[in-house]
């Protein structure tokens, strides 16, 4: 058996930089070995060179489609270091923010499996459909990709005014547009040829593997960190935690589906509960000697901060552990085996964001 | 608050690998902290698998302790069932820092103990395969994740 080595990548059609080393024996892909590194900012070693506040925007850019959900995190973290607590209605603004750019995330998710399948259509729709979230977002925190919003012990500034009511037409709009997007592109029978079947990853080595997020549900397992150990004002609201048992792309792309619907769903219901009062507590001035580890659901599945503090103005470590990170290591197994042509589509319905894997 | 079910797995642990493990406490609800010595930790790593389905390695953190001239590795593992956070923690020295791979026994381990080992170049025994992960392949300017490794200004 004679195979050819194929670099696929750093430059490649789906989003950002990374290698697979493809040994392809005719159009079976033999071996993959992956290659990232290519976007490797040593984020975590400067942020021990930062202070607490600082590095806020420094991990936001680890994964910068999804970042209120990272800097939930990391701010979480410094919190627990601290032992402080955000006020009630800051909790449930910080729901209502991961949320919105949960649906963002995945948005943009759908957009580039346009890319990877050759839809054209579905490229240009969700990311015209992401710019009205977006629009959210800077009407809160004045910016449109990193917010730098989230802080210790609470949010930076209040909700606007109109914020409720926009967001609330907003979420109406799109409800509308997730029924057509699900009409015109999951039951497309096209769209079923390329996915189904295609890049299938059992249960048992998805947790092998240590799978995360949607694709870890979309091989039936029920994991997912805000109903394991709710955070923020996760518990005040309710939600379903889709799963599928197939464990292929397309698995993987109905999780998002439902995934979108239950965030309108959360957002409205925080929104229809939010409290009144103070959005921030002080933050102490000393910083005490301690660690964290702690779990948000992100976009792309659980992301884990581990923050040790030696009590000095700059942590002694932050690590960040990645969904990208474990979902990427898992792809040298499943491409095993499968044809060169499904390569981009198992790819992206692992939604492998490269900057959040090389952080 | 009590911790009932975080006590219920610290005592089972110090039962069973007493003399082995160096300290197991509680640090909030649902995270643990066990620190042991090296040599004990596939053994009680694999303990924990077993007796309470800690099955998936979610994270493997080296911090370079400078002032002790050692390298901490903590494995953070998460059982589903038992909705528990554990930090597996070990120390080894700088001048020969050496470990134990878990990989043989949690896949999962696998990239973040290549990350460890390319970073602060630890050595990971028993692991298959420490080759390059996330630095360039012509790097030779050492770890960079250490702290005497300084950064530009």
């Amino acid at each position: 058996m004679s195979t050819i080595r194929l670099n696929w990548g750093p430059q490649h059609p789906i989003t950002g930089h990374l290698r697979f080393i493809l040994d392809i024996d005719g159009d079976i892909v033999v071996r993959a070995t992956p290659d990232i590194g290519y976007t490797h900012r040593g984020i975590e070693k400067l942020a021990e060179n930062r202070n607490y506040v600082q590095i806020i925007p420094l991990v936001e850019r680890i994964c910068n489609v999804d970042s209120f959900n990272v800097s939930l995190g990391y701010v979480s973290a410094v919190e627990d270091i601290l032992g402080i607590e955000p006020p009630i209605r800051a909790r449930f603004i910080r729901v209502i923010m991961a949320e919105l750019n949960r649906i963002m995330s995945h948005l943009y998710w759908l957009a580039i499996f346009g890319v990877a399948a050759g839809l054209f259509t579905l490229i240009m729709w969700p990311i015209a459909d992401r710019e009205l979230f977006i629009d959210l977002a800077e009407m809160v925190t004045g910016s449109r990709v990193t917010y730098t919003y989230f802080t210790p012990g609470g949010v930076y500034t209040d909700l606007p005014e109109e914020f409720s009511e926009r967001t609330l037409k907003t979420l109406d709009y799109f409800e509308k547009r997730l029924k057509d997007y699900e009409t015109i592109f999951l039951h497309n029978k096209l769209y079923q040829m390329r996915t189904v079947d295609v890049g299938i990853l059992s249960f048992n080595d998805a947790l092998k593997f240590g799978v995360a997020g949607p694709s870890l549900r979309g091989s039936g397992a029920k994991i997912d960190v805000r109903q394991d150990e709710p955070y923020a004002a996760y518990d005040a609201v309710e939600f379903e935690v889709p799963v599928e048992a197939s464990g292929d792309s397309y698995a993987r792309a109905k999780i998002r589906f439902s995934e979108m619907k239950q965030s309108v769903s959360i957002v409205r219901q925080a929104l229809k509960q939010l409290p009144s009062g103070p959005i921030r507590v002080k933050m102490p001035s000393v910083v005490l000697e301690g660690e964290a580890y702690t779990r948000v659901e992100s976009g792309r599945g659980e992301l884990g901060c581990y923050l040790v503090s030696n009590g000095r103005t700059q942590p002694e470590r932050l690590k960040l552990s990645t969904p990208s990170f474990r979902n990427v290591s898992a792809l040298a197994y499943m491409l095993r085996g499968v044809k060169v042509a499904d390569v981009p589509i198992i790819y992206h319905s692992m939604d492998i964001w490269p900057l959040d894997a090389d952080r | 608050m009590s911790f009932e079910a975080e006590a219920m797995i610290i005592k089972e642990i110090e039962a069973r690998f007493h003399g082995a493990v160096i300290e197991a406490k509680v640090q909030r609800k649902r995270r643990i902290a066990i620190e042991a010595g090296k040599e004990w930790m596939r053994d009680i790593a694999k303990y924990l698998k077993e007796r309470f389905d800690f099955a998936i390695v979610v994270s493997v953190s080296a911090i370079d302790l400078v002032q002790e001239r050692q390298f901490a590795i903590v494995y953070h593992l998460w059982s589903p069932s038992h909705r528990n956070l554990t930090a597996l923690r070990t120390k080894v020295p700088k001048d020969s820092a050496r470990a134990i791979s878990l990989t043989p026994l949690f896949e999962s381990a696998n990239w973040h103990e290549r990350e460890a080992h390319e970073l602060y170049g630890i050595e990971f025994d028993g692991h298959p395969d420490l080759g390059r992960l996330l630095l360039p392949e012509d790097w030779n300017g050492g770890f960079p994740f250490r702290k005497d490794f300084k950064l530009a200004e």
